[in-house]
């Protein structure tokens, strides 16, 4: 038991170490290549996300007659069927099913040939090129389609992700700065809002305790040194988009934070938060709603396939 | 359910489309057209029946759910001390409207309580509808006599587990074949039946909330029970009274009863503190595992900030934050996940200029993720209780008292804190309510005991630590919770009083607690305890120690006397022959003793257990139990074995009131809507009644009486 003891401490600590060191050089890599991916993505999501925001707000103004339920479904569902749009024109639909014909050939082969030791290796072969080509005809639609995918994701995270404060419920924001205590922060008052807790000091930010009071949409304006800076804030019980982060430019949370304009880059702000509750739904709530899109789309897109004749 | 409806819609709307798509086929012209159209006719009937078929089942479901089965409905609530006298007086004054339309109805009568009346004693007479020569529960602490006197916690017990595997510094058990070991287990030491396993067999629906004396949960056998423990519910420290942890700019480093008490030193503004958790049982060498928070604050705003584990809150002094949550990470071999232990808590900002004073609650055991923790039968019981009503307090002892006793809390705090409980209590009632369809509901309530132990004061004495305007202005508060708690009634009597047997109940009265009477130093003095400069029995060597050889009889526990039992105890010395000379001579010497401030008897009944208990248990009782007189109670040293210079002296705790005197000081209530038939209705007598109104045989075992009509 001792040795078997040892043997698994040790295997385990080595796997934790070639772990880490994966994760290491792949972070590595997402920070070299974000060098050049960040300035172009940065930039076409400047100009994306308005357009994004106006095409969020007019389709969810549509569904918004429906439960949230039944939004999600309805997009989910007409989700399914764009993509499956998409991937036909975007996608060699000829060569797809030259590859999938091929696959078939061969595997047919492979069985029909199996005492021939030629063929059996030559069908292999064929077999992998094949897959390989199926692959890389799948590859490029995936890859044209996965930036818009995101884009619409994003504004489907700000609706589902996080719901709006309540009138009367109280929540924590956090503006985050490189030294806190070296500037000069308030939060003005504002109609609708009540600061329980004023400014406190962190080792990275500064926090406030406020209150909703009435329903709206309000613009938190804060004093940094002799700064305005607005964050907004959205307080009532429907499904309403939600602005979690307000940040300065970095495609990433441009990503995940759509709506608002992003902080100057000559602010000592670097981004500021608001703690808005996670929406509570087992479908289309926190976490789930990425679940349900999943399943109804790729649900649609499946039965719908052979309907809109495209191979995949 | 949520899921079920959720298909049973899409399946519905996918026929209602199926439908039209059928008409628009059906208007073709031609031969085969009519032909289809007849079919697609079929089709059209066969989804009308369907869907018919779906609906009556669903519909008659829903029926069956609501009125055509329900069986019978007893509710009970349980007012953990409430007290006759009060009440009588509160609703001759029209203070108790609901109450008193009850008495008013033939339906009230105080209730005999049990030999001694402490609340685990008394809720397990409740429970198994018998006396404590059943139960096996004689007081809140038993002793050990195979190592003499060596005291215990009564009504639970946990056996340590097995080892397990010793890898680097860790024990890892391995409950799985060939090793099988064995886990740490705390298991429930009440014997006897509890009488909802009679109607958990019967198939009536059972629903208990708070129940004392019931952990960990007894298990329903027949998945008709569902239980949330109560009294006797640890926290995530283990702890069964709940401990807090209070930190303080200028404290001294220590161990309280009922907490911890720490230090807290800011460099600037900015302060560290080190949350104490849960024991890390699976290291060779045990410790606490701690949670690190880091405290920041604003002495000219007035308020702090907290940070742990990515969590920040802000408060201003004097305010409570919400329940918080506590992940203590137990750490394992690096070849197995970690193991965790979720804990709430709420933070109490005190203080923030001149003394920064910070109050944190017991951590208790998170309800919404109890992780392996039983607090509740079936385990999930309590998760879904938590989804629907979020944090709430899970130990047994909600309510603070400790901090007020160690002055951490002031009375106003202690209210504040012990109102917070009642509130959260109250939302978890109307749960109760709203998932109760029939069968028992059983509620129970701390505040009438724990807000009366600390604030009741019905006595012309003077009150040893509060002047008597505070005095009288406290024990207005228990007046106040008595008429709020009457409020609770009308709203029962209201949803339920037509349709079930209502039983509003306690298991006890009160009684100020004015003197304290040290039962051990009367010992010695009278010469069954020596030698004469013994100071406690549990000493057992070098100055002051018990002298086992020539000792006769000491005293445990708040009502306990025990013989030096010759073949029982380890070292005892007394022959089984010369017992019964021996508990008569005490027996009537006790009832002799007199206060020698103002003359007044202290003891009213001195009960012989193998006279009034009946049961396989009785041979662990103690031999005799002390009843006291009102005003009078063992005193705190003595309950613990320490024997003091003087015999009776004042109680100067904030603890001010009490119940653990003779049983027919401090009888309990019961009220209900259905007059009450018995002259003197007992506790015993609670189980049979409830079994009998839920159309349930009781057993022959229970020795209770039927008292409702
Ligand atoms: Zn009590």
């Amino acid at each position: 038991m001792d040795t078997l003891g040892k043997i698994l401490v040790d295997g385990a600590l080595a796997a934790w170490w070639l772990y880490e060191a994966i994760i290491a050089v792949l972070m590595a890599g997402f920070s070299a290549l974000n060098v050049v991916l960040d300035p172009v993505l940065s930039t076409v999501l400047r100009v994306l996300n308005p357009i994004a925001n106006i095409a969020g707000d007019v389709v969810y103004g549509m569904v918004s007659v429906l439960s949230p339920a039944w939004g999600l479904v309805i997009i989910s569902a007409i989700t399914g069927v764009v993509m499956l749009f998409l991937f036909k024109y975007t996608s060699n639909q000829t060569a797809i099913v030259a590859s999938k014909d091929a696959i078939k050939a061969n595997l047919l082969a492979l069985k029909l040939y199996k005492d021939e030791l030629r063929v059996t290796f030559l069908s292999q072969w064929r077999l992998l090129l094949a897959i390989a080509r199926l692959q890389w005809h799948m590859f490029k639609p995936v890859a044209i389609v996965i930036f818009p995918m995101l884009v619409g994701l994003s504004q489907m995270g700000i609706r589902y992700q996080w719901r709006a404060l309540r009138s009367g419920e109280q929540a924590y924001v956090h503006m985050y700065l490189d030294e806190p205590l070296s500037h000069e922060v308030a939060l003005e008052p504002v109609q609708g809002v009540s600061v329980e807790v004023p400014a406190m000091a962190g080792e990275q930010d500064y926090a406030w305790r406020i209150r909703a009071t009435e329903s709206g949409r309000f613009a938190l304006k804060f004093l940094v040194d002799s700064e305005m800076i607005e964050k907004e804030l959205v307080v009532g019980d429907k499904l309403e988009r939600v602005s979690v982060e307000r940040a300065g430019a970095n495609w990433v949370t441009q990503l995940f934070h759509p709506i608002e304009p992003l902080l100057p880059s000559s602010s000592p702000v670097s981004r500021i938060e608001i703690k808005y509750p996670d929406r509570e739904s087992w479908f289309y709530g926190s976490n789930y709603w990425v679940l349900t899109f999943f399943v109804i789309s790729m649900l649609v897109a499946l039965v719908l396939a052979p309907v809109f004749k495209v191979k995949f | 359910m949520k899921l079920m409806i959720f298909i049973h819609a899409t399946v519905s709307s996918m026929r209602v489309r199926g439908l039209h798509a059928c008409r628009d086929t059906a208007q073709a012209p031609d031969k085969s057209g009519l032909h289809f159209a007849l079919g697609s006719f079929k089709m059209k009937l066969f989804n009308v029946a369907i869907m018919a078929l779906l609906m009556t089942v669903a519909v008659s479901c829903r029926e069956a759910h609501t009125s055509s089965s329900l069986g019978p409905r007893v509710v009970v609530v349980g007012f953990d001390g409430m007290d006759p006298r009060l009440c009588v007086r509160l609703m001759d004054e029209g203070k108790l409207p609901n109450l008193a339309k009850m008495r008013d109805a033939g339906g009230f009568k105080p209730l005999g309580t049990s030999i001694p009346p402490q609340s685990p004693v008394a809720w397990s007479n409740f429970i198994t509808g018998a006396n404590p020569g059943v139960h096996g529960i004689f007081d809140f602490v038993h002793r050990d006599p195979s190592r003499q006197c060596a005291p215990y916690y009564s009504a639970a017990e946990t056996v340590e587990g097995d080892l397990g595997w010793e890898v680097e510094d860790f024990n890892v058990p391995l409950n799985f074949w060939p090793f099988n070991h064995q886990p740490t287990q705390t298991l429930l030491r009440r014997e006897g039946t509890p009488f909802w396993d009679y109607l958990d067999e019967a198939g009536v629906n059972v629903h208990i909330y708070d129940i004392p004396a019931n952990y960990p949960p007894s298990k329903s056998k027949h998945g008709h029970m569902c239980c949330l423990s109560g009294m006797g519910t640890p926290d995530l420290l283990g702890s069964l009274g709940g401990d807090s942890q209070f930190f303080g700019e200028g404290e001294r480093s220590r161990t309280v009863a009922g907490g911890y008490i720490e230090p807290i030193t800011f460099s600037g503004d900015k302060a560290k503190i080190r949350l104490l958790g849960p024991e890390h049982t699976f290291l060779q060498l045990p410790e606490r595992v701690t949670i690190d928070v880091t405290v920041y604050r604003d002495i000219k705003q007035k308020s702090a900030r907290l940070e742990w584990q990515g969590q920040t809150i802000l408060l201003k002094e004097g305010e409570w934050s919400d329940w918080c949550r506590l992940d203590y990470e137990l750490r394992m071999p690096p070849f197995m996940p970690a193991s965790h232990a979720k804990g709430i808590c709420r933070f109490y900002l005190q203080q923030v200029s001149d003394r920064f004073r910070l109050y944190v609650t017991p951590i208790n055991i998170d309800p919404s993720d109890p992780a392996g923790q039983v607090i509740s039968e079936p385990e999930d019981f309590i998760t879904d209780i938590s989804d629907a009503l979020g944090l709430f307090y899970t130990t047994g002892f909600q309510e603070d008292h400790k901090a007020l006793s160690n002055k951490i809390f002031a009375d106003h705090e202690y209210h504040e804190q012990a109102d917070y409980v009642l509130e959260e209590r109250l939302t978890l009632f109307d749960y109760a309510k709203q998932t109760y369809d029939d069968g028992l509901l059983f509620f129970y309530f701390s505040s009438t005991d724990l807000q009366a132990h600390m604030f009741w004061w019905d006595s012309d004495k003077k009150h040893p630590i509060r002047s008597p305007e505070m005095a009288k202005k406290y024990h207005q508060v228990v007046e106040d919770l008595y008429q709020r708690m009457d409020g609770v009634v009308g709203q029962v009597l209201e949803e339920y009083g037509e349709t079930a047997t209502v039983l509003v109940m306690s298991d006890h009265g009160f009684s100020t607690f004015r003197r304290q009477f040290n039962l051990n130093t009367w010992l010695r003095q009278e010469g069954y305890i020596l030698p004469a400069d013994c100071k406690s029995i549990l000493r057992v060597s070098g100055k002051g120690s018990v002298d086992w050889s020539r000792t006769t009889a000491y005293g445990l526990g708040l009502n306990g006397l025990y013989i030096n039992l010759q073949g029982r105890e380890k070292f005892g010395i007394v022959t089984r022959r010369k017992r019964d000379a021996m508990l008569e001579e005490i027996r009537e010497k006790l009832l002799k003793v007199r206060d020698p401030e103002d003359g007044h008897l202290i003891v009213k009944e001195v009960y012989r257990t193998d006279e009034v208990y009946h049961g396989p248990m009785t041979g662990d009782a103690p031999d005799l139990i002390v009843g006291y007189y009102r005003e009078y109670r063992a005193s705190w040293s003595t309950s613990l074995g320490d024997i003091s210079d003087v015999m009776v002296s004042d109680n100067t705790e904030a603890w001010s009131a009490d119940h653990c005197m003779a049983a027919d000081e401090v009888p309990g209530v019961v009220f209900s809507n259905k007059p009450i038939l018995s002259a003197a209705p007992q506790l015993i007598d609670l189980a049979p009644t409830i079994l009998q109104a839920l159309q349930v045989s009781p057993p022959a075992l229970m020795k209770g009486k039927i008292y409702l009509k």
